[in-house]
This record gives C-alpha cells, structure tokens and sequence, in this order.
C-alpha cells in the first residue's frame, strides 16, 4: 500500500539516476581505455595501467555513492518529517511503528531500483556516445570497445544498495511517531530531538585524533623522505572520516557563525535560525558538498604545490620537466570533475531539503505574512537560508581541502630539494573564485522553487495548511 | 493617533460586502451583502456555525484577503483594492493577530516573538512602545519567560505570548480567530479575561471569531452570521446583556431555524 506522494521520492531517484549513471560511464570509459591501451603499439599494456585506471575509477565511484547515500538519507528523513501526522494516523488505527518503516524504506528501495535502471540506460549511451566521439576525433583507435560489459553491474547494485541502506537509516524516525501525534495540535512545538550518539562521536573523535597524529608524522618523515606521503594518506583518510562522522559537531556552529554574518534584520535572523532548527538536518545536507569541496581543493593544493616545486627545479634543469605543467593541470582539471560530480549530487540533495523544509512550514510562514512579513521578505529569508547553507558548506570544504592538502604536499615534498623544507600552504585563488561562483550558483537555484511556492500562497491558505 | 478613528466612532467598517470562491455554476457565496462597522474600544464576538463566513469576514477586514465586491475600511484607510504589499504593510502596523494555535514563530524566543511585528517594520520600539511591551510582559505574567521558546511553554501562556505581541503596536484592531479553541476551560477563562481587560483599560478595538458561547459571553457586543449574512446584532455583557446560556439557546434555534 502506498501511502506517500510520488513527489516526495523524485529527489531519491535523481540521485540514483545520477549516482548510477556516473558509475557506469566512468567503469565503461575506464574498462575503454584500458583496452586501447593495451592495443597501443608503443605502451602495450599489460594490464598494471588498466588495474590502476579502475583503482582510481572505483574510489571516485565510491566517494559519488557514499556522497549519494549521505544525501538519500537526509531526503527520506525529511520526507518522514513531513508525513509525520499520517504516520501518526495510520499507527492510531493501528498499524505498527516497524510496519509502517518497512513502507517507507520499501519506497526508498523502489525509487533506488527506478533511478538505478534510469541510470544504466543513460550512463551506457553517455559512454557509448563519448567513445564514438572519441574514434571519430581520432583520440583512440577503433577496436571492439566493451559497452555492455558486465561491470556496469557493479553501479547499479552499489546504487541499489545504498539507496535502501540509506532509506532504512532515514527511516528511524518513524519508530518515534505516536499515534498520539495525530490528534494532537501541537504540531511545530514537537522538535526533532538529537538521537544520542555518543558512540559516533567517540569514533568520530578517536579516528581525527589519530588521523592526525598519522598525519603529522607523515609530514615530519615526509621532510626526509616522499614515502612520508603514504602514511599521511592514511593519516588524512582516518582524520577525513573522523570529521564527516562528527558533522554534526562542526557543521551547526559553522553555520550559525556564517548565520551572524547575515546580519541583524528580521529576515536574517528568522533565515539564521531556521538553517540550525534541525541541526541534524543541516548538518546531512551540507556534508556532500563539504565533501566534494575538500577532495577539490585539496587535489588543487597538493598539484599546486607540487607544480611550485617542479617548476622551480626546470628553471635550474630545463628539460627533465618539459610538458609537466600540462600534464599537472590536465590531471588537476580530471581529478576536479569526477569530484565535481559528487558536488552536483550533494547539490541536489541541498536544493530538495530547502524545498521540502519550507513546503513544511507552511503555517509558520502564514503566520509571518500575516503578522507583516512581505512575499519579498519571505523571498529573502528563503534566499539568506540557502546562502548560508551552501557558503558555510564551500567555506568548511575550502579549510579542510588547504589544510588536507597541504599536509599531503609537505610530506610528498619535504624532502624533494634534498635537503627538510617547509613548503609554504597555497590558497588556490582561482578555485576559490570558482567555489565562491558555485555558492552563489547554488544559493539562486536552490531558493528559486522554495521562495516561487512560499510566496504564492495566501496567508490565509498558508494558516489553513496542515 | 489621527487615523485611529473614523468620523462616525468605526474602527473598521465594511460596506455591502460580497465574496465568493470559484466560478460560474461552481461559485460558492461565503458572503452575501454584509455591511458592518465595529466600534473603537469594543470587543466584539462573530458568532456562528461553520461555514456561516465568520472567518471569511474577519479575513477581510484585517487585510489577509479581499472581498468579491464591496468596499472595507480599516480606520479611514480603505482597504479593499490595496495590493499585497500595501496590506501586509497595514497587517504590520495596524492589526494584531491572535490564532487558534500555533501564533509563534517557533525558532524566536518570547522577547523577539513579542517584538517581531516592529522588526518586521524594520525599526525598534521607542521608549514609550518598550515601557508598553514591560507593561504588558509583566500584567501578563510572561517576565519569567523572556528568554523561552515557544515549545518550552503551555498553551495558555503561548496564547499569553500572543496577545503580548498583538497588544504590542497597539493596532486599531486585534483580530482573534478561535483563540481559546485549544485550551482547557480555566486557561480559557483567563485568556478571555485578559482580551475584556485589554478592551476595557487599553480601549483596544477587538474583533475575536468564535463558536463558544462562554467566549461570546465576555465580549461587549455579539454579531451573528449564517450563510453569509449578519442576521443578529446584540449587546452582550452588562445590564441587559446575553448570558451564556441565552447565546447557547440563541444559537440552537438557529441551527434548528436552518
């Protein structure tokens, strides 16, 4: 029995759609080139550059699903949110809270299998598409490239998966509907009360301690030797997962401070205080894009850094460097989009959660209107929440990615004059000129569907608006 | 203030006022050709049965929506034909509102709740309007709950909370829409209590929609509404006035009358 509204998932088969879209054109594309790489007559690849091309194609994938998961459960615990009352309703009449989870994580399932097979169909003629384009640009040559091959599998169960696993995390809260929830009037006075999650935040904190203790040390072994690197690639890995498993202790802070800078008027501070109502909520929506941003820019850091370097040993050596600067920056540039991917569907997630959230304070801004908030006040606040959602995301991305990535360029690269050196930290300024592009970006897409519908209610409807 | 009152003593007036909904054979008439002008410093109760256009007529006349036809009045300003903006502006200043529940802005403690509708305005209380809200915030018991939020109060002292804010701009009229509907017989009674007093010591004009007729028994003056019409005019409270009980027998033989 479907009790929910078919809209309530589009944005959950989105991001399957795009999750696994983005798995099969990438596996495809990789599985390509590894094939042409091993009929090239110069390079005759014997597979060591095809098994490293899938190592990298499987962590990109992974990071876009995990970003994907991150995003689906938020989408379905603010969906839940909202159905609060009807869940409420049928738990009166009868129906059991585990019931009515399974319901709801069987829709997440469905949506994950629709958006999967979405996915597959496009993601196959996307890459079918792109290596056409490529024979007939003479990129690569022609040969019999493996389009139906049974890897794209792999996406769409990951996709599948996820989805359900991430709809059944979303779903918990069902199991805290009352049934006295349905006759009750209280509605808005009921907050979304913080799970206890001490054990999440005892990981949380034990894996940043000693990520980045890791860390350290790979910077101090780093000023001799560069395999310092690998033990601070597991030091920023450890202390990463430390930070995205206590979001929830670095995000609503971040957000109210960026909050402050609204300023003191009524439409910022009611927009500060609505991006914090839930800090559960807002921490899960803004992670994905605190993700993809660290990964980009500490990518950016480590590249630049390291082109600093190498640009500065070709000026005393010209010749063993030549072509490394395009090389540098093609990978740089690479590297950005397959994260930007994961960007674009933490985006998504972002965009869905503030139409959602104001499509469930109908009556709060019924009232606000009728005690004389004007529809381009209403607009306001709407636009002020979506800024400081996604400026605090892009700025909390930006210090991990320096911080990141100038760690893994002082333990890569301490040692790459001979002699210890201290590598100074990079900003890149042109990334930071893009991010601050994709803030306001984001900020107009995702406010532009919120503030269309709040403002066309009535204040009268809005009041009425269950 | 000059705009408070027209010539003739209304605080607000309406004139032959219609509305519908929908169109053509669909239209439904909420209200059919009411003319009616509510009295500075009155409370007055709009009784009725459900569907009768109480609501709607009170929707009107503080400016959350706009009739068919007929024109309405807020203290000499004509508000029929004003535009969203305009209204709002006017709701701001103007009118105070108390619902039937959920009056507060769940994010804003009572202090910014209270003094939300200046905000709004894009200015602070003067000192003569921040003695008021003291005045207000301590006859109305609220000074220990300054810095609560809505959801750490009752329902009794949300509704506290609520005429505070609507008493705050001492507004030509103060709209109430049910405003005891949720609460239980004795926070009921309290709260009615304070919009009498509120009309009587503050002459505060207030118009309060309700279907009780212990609520009705507390305002000055009642009207009564059914299918879209005014069809009874009667002075409630004092010497000569409608007990509960006679409101309640009034209203059956309506209902049986329909």
């Amino acid at each position: 029995m479907r009790r929910g509204n078919a809209r309530d998932h589009r944005p959950t088969v989105i991001v399957a759609a795009l999750g696994s879209a983005f798995g099969v054109v990438l596996l495809l594309v990789t599985q390509s080139l590894g094939v042409a790489l091993a009929n090239d007559e110069f390079v005759r690849d014997s597979g060591s550059g095809a098994l490293l091309l899938s190592i990298v194609a499987l962590v990109f994938l992974v990071i876009a699903v995990y970003v994907g998961a991150v995003v689906t459960t938020n989408t379905v615990a603010t969906v839940i949110a909202g159905r609060t009352r009807t869940i409420a309703l049928v738990r009166l009449i009868g129906s059991s809270a585990k019931a009515e989870r399974r319901l709801v994580a069987a829709e997440g399932l469905r949506s994950g299998l629709i958006g999967s097979v979405i996915g597959v169909i496009a993601g196959v003629a996307i890459a079918a598409g792109a290596m056409r384009v490529a024979v007939v640009t003479g990129l690569v040559p022609e040969l019999d490239y493996p389009l139906l091959d049974p890897v794209i599998g792999l996406p769409f169960a990951m996709v599948v998966l996820t989805t359900w696993v991430a709809s059944w995390v979303g779903t918990r809260r069902v199991l805290d509907v009352t049934p006295l929830q349905a006759v009750s009037a209280a509605e808005e006075s009921r907050r979304e009360h913080a799970v206890r999650r001490t054990g999440r935040t005892a990981w949380a904190v034990v894996l940043f301690t000693i990520g980045t203790l890791l860390l350290a040390l790979g910077m101090i072994v780093g000023l001799f030797n560069p395999l310092g690197v690998l033990i601070g690639v597991v030091g920023g890995m450890l202390s990463f997962t430390g930070v995205v498993l206590g979001a929830e202790l670095v995000m609503p802070p971040a957000l109210r401070l960026v909050g402050r800078m609204l300023g003191r008027g009524p439409t910022a501070r009611l927009a500060a205080a609505n991006a914090v109502r839930y800090p559960e909520r807002s921490t899960r929506t803004t992670v994905g894009l605190v993700i993809a941003v660290t990964l980009v820019t500490m990518f950016a850091v480590t590249m630049e850094s390291f082109r600093a370097l190498a640009l500065a040993a070709a000026a005393e050596s010209p010749g063993s460097f030549a072509g490394m600067d395009e090389a540098l920056s093609v990978a740089v540039g690479v590297f950005s989009t397959l994260i930007g991917f994961s960007a674009v569907v933490a985006a998504t997630g972002m965009i869905n959660n503030l139409s959602l959230s104001v499509l469930q304070r109908q009556r709060e801004l019924g009232l606000l209107r009728a005690l004389g908030f004007t529809s381009s006040q209403v607009r306001g606040m709407i636009v002020a929440e979506a800024a400081q959602l996604s400026v605090t995301a892009v700025v909390v991305g930006l210090a991990l990615g320096i911080g990141y990535g100038w760690a893994g360029a002082q333990s890569l690269l301490g040692s790459f004059s001979g002699e210890p050196a201290i590598i100074a930290p990079t900003v890149p300024w042109a990334l930071v000129a893009v991010l601050a592009g994709v803030a306001a970006l984001l900020t107009l897409v995702a406010s532009i569907a919120p503030s269309h519908r709040a403002t066309r209610v009535t204040p009268v409807a809005a009041l009425a608006a269950n | 203030m000059a705009y408070n009152i027209t010539q003739d003593g209304f605080v607000a007036r309406v004139e032959n006022l219609s509305k519908s909904y929908g169109t053509g054979d669909g239209a439904v008439s909420a209200l059919t050709d009411v003319s009616i002008g509510l009295r500075h410093g009155e409370f007055t109760a709009i009784m009725g049965p459900s569907g009768s256009g109480k609501s709607t007529l009170m929707h009107i006349m503080a400016g959350l929506d706009s009739p068919t036809s007929g024109r309405a009045w807020l203290g000499d300003t004509e508000i029929s034909g004003l535009d969203d903006t305009q209204l709002t502006i006017l709701r701001r200043r103007r009118v105070g509102f108390v619902f039937q529940s959920f009056n507060l802005v769940p994010t804003l403690d009572v202090t910014s709740n209270i003094r939300l509708p200046f905000e709004l305005d894009g200015r602070r209380p003067s000192a003569g309007e921040s003695e008021w809200i003291d005045q207000l915030v301590q006859s109305l018991g609220l000074a220990a709950r300054l810095t609560h939020r809505p959801s750490e109060l009752s329902g009794g002292q949300q509704q506290r909370v609520a005429i505070a804010r609507a008493l705050a701009t001492s507004p030509n009229l103060i709209f109430a829409d049910e405003p005891t509907g949720n609460l239980d017989s004795r926070t009921s009674r309290e709260v009615l209590t304070l919009l009498a007093t509120a009309s009587r010591e503050y002459e505060q004009s207030i118009a309060m929609v309700t279907h009780d007729p212990i609520a009705a028994s507390y305002a000055d003056r009642i009207l009564f509404l059914a299918d879209g019409r005014v069809v009874d005019d009667v002075v409630s409270s004092g010497a000569g006035g409608m007990s509960a009980e006679e409101i309640s027998r009034y209203m059956l033989s309506a209902e049986a009358a329909a």
